[in-house]
Formats: structure tokens, C-alpha cells, sequence
């Protein structure tokens, strides 16, 4: 089946199983590395070193990396198979990486969650972040991925630490650790470490009386 | 004129547990300030340790409140699960308005914020109780720093400062400091 796709050039496929643009689609084996990079930080971490770095060697990945020279290797090629990785070209001999964007989406229940690139790069950090571990392991992915969501959105100012807790049902303290946890791994917020101060006379332009609303409400 | 610091949740979960250093600069500060730190009841309930049933101990708050330089306020009026009385004081009416401003902000308008909104209306309290009094609150959540600029005014009260850390932990550093704690022009 697969090596029939292979022969086919620039065929686009919508198949109740297979969508794909233009491009052949590649050849895709090894799935439960997709399931490891969730639970193995040293893995999601070397996918996530290959995706930030926009390509790489093994012997530059080696030197970043806290397991063995052979590990990272095993790992470079659990990953190839999977097709997260793929070899760009060969500097004399070398091989050098690029990461591929991937999505894997899972619905059960009619509850839909996507595990995604920018979710594997903050699970790497779990071993730093205690918050991250326990509310993968006593929550869930479901539960994280929202979180995770959430927390962007607060960056945003879209909502409060106290509705992040509310709507992922985690505890206060719990809520606030992975939020730290999270804006310290993303870089979110602002640059200036001194905080913003209003006043009144920052909002004297908007016209609607809140009291008023509610009050007639 | 007296200045008073009302504190949200996440200002001690970023200072920690006592005993810390952080905790020792907020006091100094404060001393230095010539100011108290207050919290909601809601807020302190929130740090309260729940996990000893019988003796519940509050490690983030308890020594301060001893040492005489932070202040629980009583509970605030209102009750979210009752209808909003045409008696309700500015209170209450700002616990509310603070409850549904936050609720219009949000993409999710369905969550309890009661909590919240107890900074903004013990701000309004103190603002009602006391003659000379300024108000500087400390919060790490964008709307809510907004609303609670912008509530009080609506009660006749202009004397208010909300300072808003972004990201939430440089409060570390920033809120236990005197530049923090004081009025300044």
C-alpha cells in the first residue's frame, strides 16, 4: 500500500482515512514514538532541539543532550522512522536533521485534543516543572492540553489565573504553578519586568457605565 | 493620608511559603512604606493548608497577620447565588459588577469570579469606610487589574492605583519593594 503511494507523484488524496495536499505523503512507521514523546522528556527533547534549531547534526545534538552519545542516536533514528525527522543533506558524511510539523489529533467521547509540536516542547521540560508532571499524571492529556491553551489566552488577557483553575478544575496552587511554569518555558508576557500601573484616568474614554449596565441588566 | 496595599492570591504564591527572604523584604518594605498589605477573606481562605482538617494553618499569611502587618479583611457582603437586591450597598454592587465585567472580558462568560471581584470590592469597602485613605492593588490577571481601576471610580472613588506584573512571576522581585507599596504622583 504504501510503496503504491510512493510511485504516485503530486497526488492529493481525501480518502475517509488519508488527507493530503500535493505532496506524497511520506512514509509513516513506528507509531508509538508519537505516544513516547509524551511520556520520555529525553525524546521530546531532542525533537524539539532538532525543531528550534531549524536543523542539525547528530554530533551537535549529542553535545546538548543529557543522555549518551548512543541514546541520542537510537533516539535520531526512532524519530526518522516516525517521520518526525527527516535528513536534509549530508555534510561529509554527516547527517543533518529538520524536524517535521506534525498534529496528532485523538477523539474519544466526542472530546477532541490535538497533540502538537508546541505541546511536546513544554513536555519536555517536565523534569524541571513539577507542576507539568502532576497534572499530566493526575489530570490527563485532555486536562493539560486545555490548561495549556488557557494559559496562552492569559497572556493574552483573555482570562484570569482563577478561570483557568475553574474551567480545567485544577487547585488554586496547582493552576498557578503550571501558569509559571508555562510563561517562564514559552517567554510570554512582557519584556519589562516592572509592572504596568492603571489609573482612572486610563479608562475616563470608555463611555459605558458598568454599574448602570448591570444595575438595568 | 493612609495608603492601603489589597493583594491578590497569586502575589504570595509567588513570594512562597514562610519563612523566605521574599517574605522578610514584603515586611521591610512595607514597614518602610508605612503602609499594611490586605486581603480578602477569599483570598486567604484560597492559601489556607486544608490538608491538616483539624488545626488548618495558613503558611503563606499566618506569621505576617502575628506580626501585625498584614490584615484579613471580615467577609465581604453579597451572596452570588442570591439575586442582586435593590438594597445592596456599594459593596456588594461592586462585587457583582466586577463578577460580570470579567465574565464580558472572557471568551468563557459562564465562570464564577466572586473571588475576583472581592479585591475590587474591598477596595470599595476600605473607600467607604475610611475619610483619607488611598488604595493600590496587586494583581498578576489583565482584566481584572483593569476592572479594578475602573470600578471604584463609579462609586465616587478616584483614588485607586492597580498594578498589573506581567508575567505573573516578576512579582517575585517587584511586589515585596517600597516603589511598589507607595503612592507616588
Amino acid at each position: 500500500m504504501v510503496s503504491s503511494f510512493v510511485t504516485l507523484h503530486n497526488m492529493s488524496y481525501d480518502t475517509e482515512h488519508v488527507r493530503n495536499a500535493v505532496d506524497t505523503p511520506g512514509m509513516i512507521t513506528g507509531i508509538p514514538t508519537f505516544t513516547e514523546l509524551l511520556e520520555n522528556p529525553s525524546l521530546s527533547s531532542l525533537y524539539t532541539s532538532i525543531r528550534q534549531s531549524g536543523t542539525a547534526t547528530g554530533p551537535e545534538l549529542v553535545e546538548i543532550a543529557t543522555v549518551s552519545k548512543k541514546t541520542v542516536y537510537d533516539y535520531l533514528h526512532k524519530l526518522e522512522r516516525a517521520g518526525l525527522i527527516s535528513t536534509v543533506n549530508h555534510d561529509a558524511g554527516t547527517a543533518r536533521y529538520t524536524a517535521e510539523e506534525f498534529e496528532l489529533t485523538l477523539t474519544i467521547r466526542e472530546t477532541e485534543v490535538s497533540i502538537t509540536p508546541e505541546l511536546i516542547e513544554v513536555i519536555a521540560q517536565k523534569n524541571e516543572y513539577p507542576a507539568i508532571e502532576r497534572v499530566l499524571e493526575d489530570h490527563g492529556i485532555v486536562t493539560f492540553a486545555l490548561a495549556y491553551d488557557l494559559v496562552t489566552a492569559h497572556s493574552e488577557g483573555e482570562v484570569t489565573i482563577r478561570q483557568i483553575g475553574s474551567l480545567t478544575d485544577l487547585s488554586s496552587g496547582t493552576a498557578y504553578d503550571l501558569v509559571e511554569a508555562l510563561y517562564s518555558i514559552l517567554d510570554l508576557g512582557d519584556d519589562e519586568s516592572s509592572p504596568t500601573t492603571y489609573t482612572p484616568a486610563d479608562f475616563d474614554d470608555d463611555e459605558s457605565n458598568l454599574l448602570e449596565e448591570f444595575t438595568d441588566s | 493620608m493612609y495608603t492601603a496595599n489589597i493583594a491578590d492570591t497569586v502575589m504570595f504564591r509567588n513570594l512562597g511559603k514562610y519563612p523566605n527572604p521574599r517574605i522578610q523584604s514584603l515586611k521591610r518594605a512595607v514597614e518602610e512604606a508605612g503602609t499594611e498589605i490586605w486581603v480578602p477573606a477569599a483570598v486567604y481562605h484560597e492559601l489556607t493548608d486544608t490538608g491538616s482538617a483539624d488545626s488548618p494553618t495558613n503558611p503563606y499569611l499566618d506569621t505576617a497577620i502575628e506580626e501585625g502587618w498584614l490584615r484579613v479583611a471580615t467577609p465581604l457582603s453579597g451572596d452570588r447565588t442570591k439575586e442582586f437586591g435593590s438594597s445592596a450597598g456599594p459593596v456588594e454592587k461592586a462585587r457583582f459588577v466586577t463578577d460580570e465585567f470579567l465574565n464580558q472580558q472572557s471568551k468563557y462568560p459562564e465562570t464564577n469570579n466572586w473571588q475576583d471581584a472581592a479585591v475590587v470590592a474591598l477596595a470599595v469597602r476600605l473607600f467607604e469606610t475610611n475619610a483619607r485613605i488611598r488604595v493600590i492593588t496587586h494583581t498578576a490577571d489583565e482584566n481584572l487589574a483593569a476592572a479594578c481601576a475602573r470600578i471604584p471610580p463609579e462609586f465616587g472613588y478616584y483614588d485607586i492605583k492597580s498594578r498589573y506584573y506581567n508575567p505573573p512571576q516578576t512579582a517575585k522581585a517587584e511586589f515585596p519593594t517600597v516603589d511598589r507599596l507607595t503612592w507616588s504622583e
